[in-house]
């Protein structure tokens, strides 16, 4: 395969990050010599663990997902019906939960639980990256912030999708979708929290803002709660739980939530960047990696030599 | 056969009946005479079916079962009575009940008077827009009163007659007593509900919105859509699910000290007796609100979407909705756009052999087997 400048940097960057020797260095260039020119026979040739090959969240991360997802169905399902409390489903749904005297002590519990963890993340992720920067190992590339790559892909990806690019494009560690959803999430919690305050300490508000700006304040408050709330139950509900749970080659669920670990398949599609640096990090995965092109005998030039496939039963 | 079934029923209830008739109120005026037929009622002159029949079981058992028909209604003077033009009125003072602090006759006089002077206050009788307004029989329907009246423990009753000697007035006496102490009254939602009766009533309240604006009278901001933008309110929404520590209409719109009196005299919100008085507003919400300041008296207790009440909201709202469906659409748009692509391209849903390509790709890129 020959990379493109991009892959090239990337490639190049995380050697001299790694410290890889000589001998490494040309076993990794011919393995990238020999991957065929199309990803796309890569990603399909590839054997993969449904559970996750290679690593991709640390258990931090995980603990944050786990404690923002379970807070945040419990807050939806404790907050709907006060908000909607005109919907047939209501009262019954709010029941359920032993009542208001309950579901309000559930609501705000948890809404503490929800600020620990957006806390913790928040140091965790300046930390971590603090860390990074000071080891010289920081790609900001390779980090959730946006770029200008990220647009081009998205319009890549979607051309690809319509049919009319051969290959998907070459993704970091986190591509376009995962930045938006990101950026959605932190913004929405950030609303919801501030929102949230405002109705348990509205006088905390009032007091700290000017006299022509409080009263607006609230109300954006009180129709930014429920507004977006609702917004975010239905961008999980149709969005994320697509992406990780319905999405053809990820039902029925992926499993990087819990395990930390990323489909070899996946990672190649949808993460490519990620991939080399995968290969240069881990000597087992070029290993792998040898071994399937030597099995499946390979080459650079793999689209003129296509095998029929198997017919799904 | 029949015939002796159906006799000794209608004995059956003619025996049930003087049983209940035994157990009545005192009779002393013979008003039961007559009114203690079902049937009797006239439909007066605006076709109401009018019904004069009293229930002695169910007026035996309400707060007024010890006064006397006729210290209430006074101007009854003979048997047959003369037909009724005013009826009773709640002022009267009665003859036959004493006030045992004062020794003086009974009379709701001191708390009729304060109604009278409140934003609600009317004569019995009234025409036009007054009619409108709440007498005392809107709110106060004995028999809500009346089911935390339950009977004294007979221990209790027992030690009272060593000195008292006469059970009926201690069960009495019991049973007023011990329900002022449980302080029955309604709950905040009972609250907003009975507020709501007359202050949902589209077609009241069209008709003093017009009254107010013929007649150039200022009428509060909120006063058409009170019930309507409580119920928007987090205090409205709370306090429907039945809790009680949020606002209610009353606790805003009442003086909070001697607060069974001042339920009575609620004033509009520009009249400086009021406690919603922009004066007295910082007061008011600092009984729960314990920081409260000028500032947070800005913030509206009765929030709306609606144009004519808060622009910036009715905006606010459109733009956040239109952003909402925006997103989703756009969102699910690309949820399938992303599935019909990789479908095409041979997608899987389901991981096979470590793989999810097993599908015939359009594009002849396909797994080797």
């Amino acid at each position: 395969m020959k990379l493109t400048e991009e892959a090239s940097k990337v490639l190049e960057r995380s050697m001299q990050m790694n410290s890889i020797d000589e001998t490494d260095r040309s076993e990794i260039f011919q393995l990238v010599d020999r991957m065929p020119d199309s990803r796309v026979i890569l990603y399909k040739n590839v054997v993969s663990n449904p559970i996750g090959d290679l690593p991709r969240y640390s258990i931090h991360i995980r603990i944050q997902h786990m404690l923002t997802f379970v807070t945040f169905l419990t807050l939806a399902f404790t907050g709907l019906p006060i908000a909607f409390i005109d919907h047939v489903w209501a009262v019954p749904m709010n029941n359920l939960v032993g009542g208001i005297d309950v579901s309000r002590i559930i609501h705000r519990t948890l809404a503490a639980v929800m600020i620990f963890s957006m806390l913790y993340h928040i140091i965790y992720i300046a930390y971590t990256t603090l860390l990074l920067i000071i080891a010289g190992r920081f790609e900001l590339q390779r980090s959730i912030i946006p770029i200008l790559k990220d647009v081009r892909d998205f319009n890549h990806d979607m051309l690809y999708f319509a049919g009319r690019r051969t290959q998907r494009p070459e993704m970091d560690k986190f591509m376009y979708k995962q930045k938006i959803h990101y950026i959605a999430a932190a913004f929405g919690n950030l609303v919801m929290v501030i929102s949230g305050s405002s109705f348990i300490f509205p006088e905390f508000w009032a007091a700290i803002l000017p006299s022509g700006i409080a009263s607006y304040f609230q109300e954006m408050m009180r129709l930014s709660h429920p507004h977006e709330a609702l917004l975010a139950l239905l961008v999980i509900a149709f969005w994320h739980w697509y992406n990780v749970h319905l999405a053809p080659g990820r039902f029925p669920m992926q499993w990087t939530f819990l395990t930390g670990k990323i489909t070899r398949e996946h990672q190649i599609e949808e993460h490519f960047l990620e991939y080399l640096r995968n290969l240069v990090e881990l000597p087992e995965e070029r290993a792998y990696l040898q071994n399937l092109l030597d099995a499946r005998e390979l080459t650079p030039e793999s689209i003129e030599e296509m095998k029929t496939v198997e017919e799904t039963p | 056969m029949f015939e002796r079934k159906i006799t000794g029923f209608i004995l059956f209830l003619v025996i049930l009946m003087q049983s209940d008739l035994a157990c009545a109120f005192e009779d002393d005026s013979g008003c039961l005479l007559c009114h203690k037929y079902p049937k009797m009622g006239r439909i007066d002159e605006k076709g109401v079916k009018r019904s004069y029949y009293v229930m002695p079981g169910v007026f035996s058992s309400t707060v007024h079962r010890n006064v006397p028909c006729t210290d209430c209604h006074n101007y009854i003077k003979q048997l047959p009575h003369k037909a009724v033009k005013t009826g009773v009125s709640c002022n009267t003072e009665c003859h036959s009940i004493k006030n045992p602090a004062t020794g003086k006759n009974f009379s709701h006089e001191s708390i009729y008077d304060k109604f009278k002077g409140s934003v609600h206050g009317r004569e019995k009788i009234e025409k036009g827009l007054d009619s409108d307004k709440p007498y005392c029989i809107t709110c106060h329907t004995n028999p809500i009163y009346n089911p935390d009246e339950s009977e004294p423990p007979k221990r209790i009753v027992d030690r009272c007659v060593v000195c008292h000697e006469d059970r009926k007035f201690v069960t009495n006496w019991y049973k007023h007593t011990s329900r002022r102490i449980r302080e029955v009254k309604r709950s905040p939602a009972e609250i907003v509900q009975l507020c709501s009766n007359c202050h949902s009533d589209e077609s009241l309240l069209k008709r003093h919105v017009k009254a107010a604006k013929d007649e150039d009278r200022e009428l509060g901001s909120k006063f058409s859509i009170a019930v309507e933008s409580y119920n928007e309110s987090f205090h409205g929404k709370v306090t429907k699910y039945g809790f009680t520590k949020a606002a209610n209409c009353l606790d805003c719109h009442a003086k909070e000290e001697n607060y069974y009196m001042n339920v009575h005299d609620i004033q509009a919100s520009r009249n400086p007796a009021s406690p919603m008085h922009t004066s007295n507003k910082v007061e008011t919400c600092r009984k729960c609100h314990t920081h409260a300041d000028e500032n947070y008296v800005s913030l509206d207790p009765h929030p709306t979407s609606k144009k004519g009440d808060n622009p910036f909201r009715y905006y606010a709202n459109i733009i956040y909705s239109w952003v909402g469906d925006i997103v989703i659409v756009l969102l699910i748009s690309m949820a399938l756009i992303e599935t019909i692509g990789r479908r095409r391209d041979g997608a899987c849903w389901y991981m096979r052999k470590g793989s999810s390509w097993w599908h015939r790709s359009s594009k002849s890129k396909d797994r080797i087997v």
